[in-house]
């Protein structure tokens, strides 16, 4: 991945100095090791601070659609002849670039607003599966090499290959390389195998009425609603999110087990046709609630149903907001 | 509806969602036509079932729906056009998405019928509350505090 990132930080820094971006969103190191945390640089001597490669885990497009939106906010206030306009730089993945095509498609801002700095991902590295892989030691030092990784613990060193740490959305990804980008850096990034992408939706599927609730309530129970997998998630922009709507409240607040579910189901509800499995919500998830498995049912019920797939194209209307009239309708009840 | 706990003398409660220009005035007729049904459905009347948010079926169930019947104008036949189409999706994938978490898929109910069909209304009534009379009280997702 270096000359992915010597190419990122000469192309952020040119965009930079010929002032075609205000600001250029990116990773940057992180204060733990084998973490990056986003970055905003907005000097082009400070663009060497930007990073690619498997510790860079969030979604990024949520930060292009909250500065976009602030900044259109702000200029409400502002004199016709004052008005500014703002663009914004983004390192994109695969993942990061649907996301924005989902903006685009739902006229969240303009195509101009953005340049996209599109890189070839291989996948990050799932916190959990690392943790697991050290045997829950705490992580001193690490570096990645290459496909694997060497982690510095208390009782030592340990390598590490980097693809049994790589999260579950990565091994099947089928959007590794940026659907749109204006510059790219590097060449494409090998096929993930994508074919295996509903796997575990189909055995899920399978199981009984009562395994499956069985699951969905054990996992709804470790939830302590931080709602860190909306505020991380692209797609979750509403101004007022219906969790804090009061009127008509729709999900009560209390911690009862089905206001829980409920927030859930519908949270996730609302990704139909719009989730482009980033894991953002999963990585950030402080209680490891699988997320994925139900997100996971939507896309495959859209694809199924509509032959949409979130954010693949510039082209493609979201599923919930169109129609054939020859759209399946096996679930009519006819007395 | 704490009172519905025990099934000996259990009645299910449906919540029907209906639109205001084909399923309500459907109801109407049945009930102008004298067409006996089931009593145990509550009308809720929207404008267009492409007015209904899937969070209504939610709620509906949290709260101690036994079933939730929504019904509307056939597809084509719909007062705002494509209202109907509209919903139609949303449905869709709802429907899928509860039965995949473990819901009865016989909990919830889609249908359509017009306004000259007062005896298919009559007859949808009677079938959705047989088929949640055999699946028994609601316990999942049933709000309880």
């Amino acid at each position: 991945m270096g000359n992915v990132e010597t190419k990122l930080r000469e192309e952020a820094k040119k965009l930079l100095t010929e002032k075609k971006v205000d600001v250029v969103i990116g990773y940057e190191r992180g204060t733990l090791p084998l973490t990056a945390t986003p970055c905003f640089i907005t000097d082009p001597a400070e663009a060497d601070r930007l990073v690619f490669d498997a510790t860079c885990t969030q979604n990024l497009a949520k930060f292009a659609h909250d500065i976009l939106s602030a900044h259109r906010e702000a200029q409400k206030k502002v004199k016709p002849e004052d008005k500014k306009k703002k663009v914004v730089g983004i390192v994109a993945r695969g993942c990061t670039s649907r996301s924005l095509v989902i903006h685009l498609q739902e006229k969240q801002y303009a195509r101009d607003d953005v340049v996209i700095l599109g890189v070839p991902c291989s996948g990050y590295i799932d916190g959990r599966k690392l943790s697991a892989a050290v045997g829950g030691e705490e992580v001193l030092e690490g570096a990645v090499s290459g496909d694997s990784l060497t982690v510095k613990i208390s009782t030592g060193e340990k390598k590490v290959a980097l693809s049994d740490v790589y999260a579950d959305n990565c091994i099947t990804c089928r959007f590794n390389n940026p659907v749109i980008s204006d510059v790219m850096t590097g060449d494409p990034a090998p096929a993930k195998s994508a074919d295996k992408e509903y796997e575990k939706v189909e055995a899920f599927e399978k199981l009984s009425i009562e395994e499956r609730w069985a699951y969905f309530t054990k996992e709804m129970a470790k939830c302590i609603r931080c709602y860190a997998c909306r505020n991380t998630c692209p797609s979750c922009y509403c101004k007022v999110c219906f969790v804090e709507q009061s009127m008509p409240q729709f999900v009560g607040l209390s911690a009862e087990k089905t206001d829980t579910q409920v927030f859930q189901l519908l949270r996730t509800y609302h990704m139909v046709g719009r989730c482009v499995d980033c894991g953002s919500c999963v990585s950030v998830c402080p209680m490891g609630v699988d997320l994925r498995n139900f997100l996971k049912k939507l896309d495959k019920d859209a694809l199924e149903l509509f032959e949409h797939r979130a954010g693949a194209s510039m082209d493609d209307v979201p599923p919930l907001s169109t129609y054939k009239e020859n759209d399946k309708e096996d679930f009519i009840y006819n007395p | 509806m704490a009172e519905a706990k025990t099934t000996d003398g259990w009645e299910p409660k449906i919540i029907a969602i209906v639109c205001n220009w084909c399923t309500y005035a459907g109801a109407d007729l049945a009930g102008i036509s004298r067409i006996q049904y089931p009593p145990n459905v509550r009308i809720i009347r929207v404008p267009c079932t492409g007015r209904i948010n899937p969070f209504y079926i939610m709620k509906a169930l949290q709260e101690g729906a036994d079933g939730v019947l929504v019904s509307g104008c056939h597809p084509g036949e719909c007062h705002y056009i494509t209202g109907n189409y509209s919903a139609r999706r949303k449905f869709a994938m709802l429907k899928r998405y509860l039965s995949y978490i473990g819901m009865e898929p016989d909990r919830t109910t889609f249908t359509w019928c017009s306004a000259s069909e007062g005896e298919r209304f009559a007859q949808v009534i009677k079938g959705v509350t047989e088929k949640v009379r055999a699946i028994g009280p609601a316990d999942k997702l049933v709000k309880t505090l």
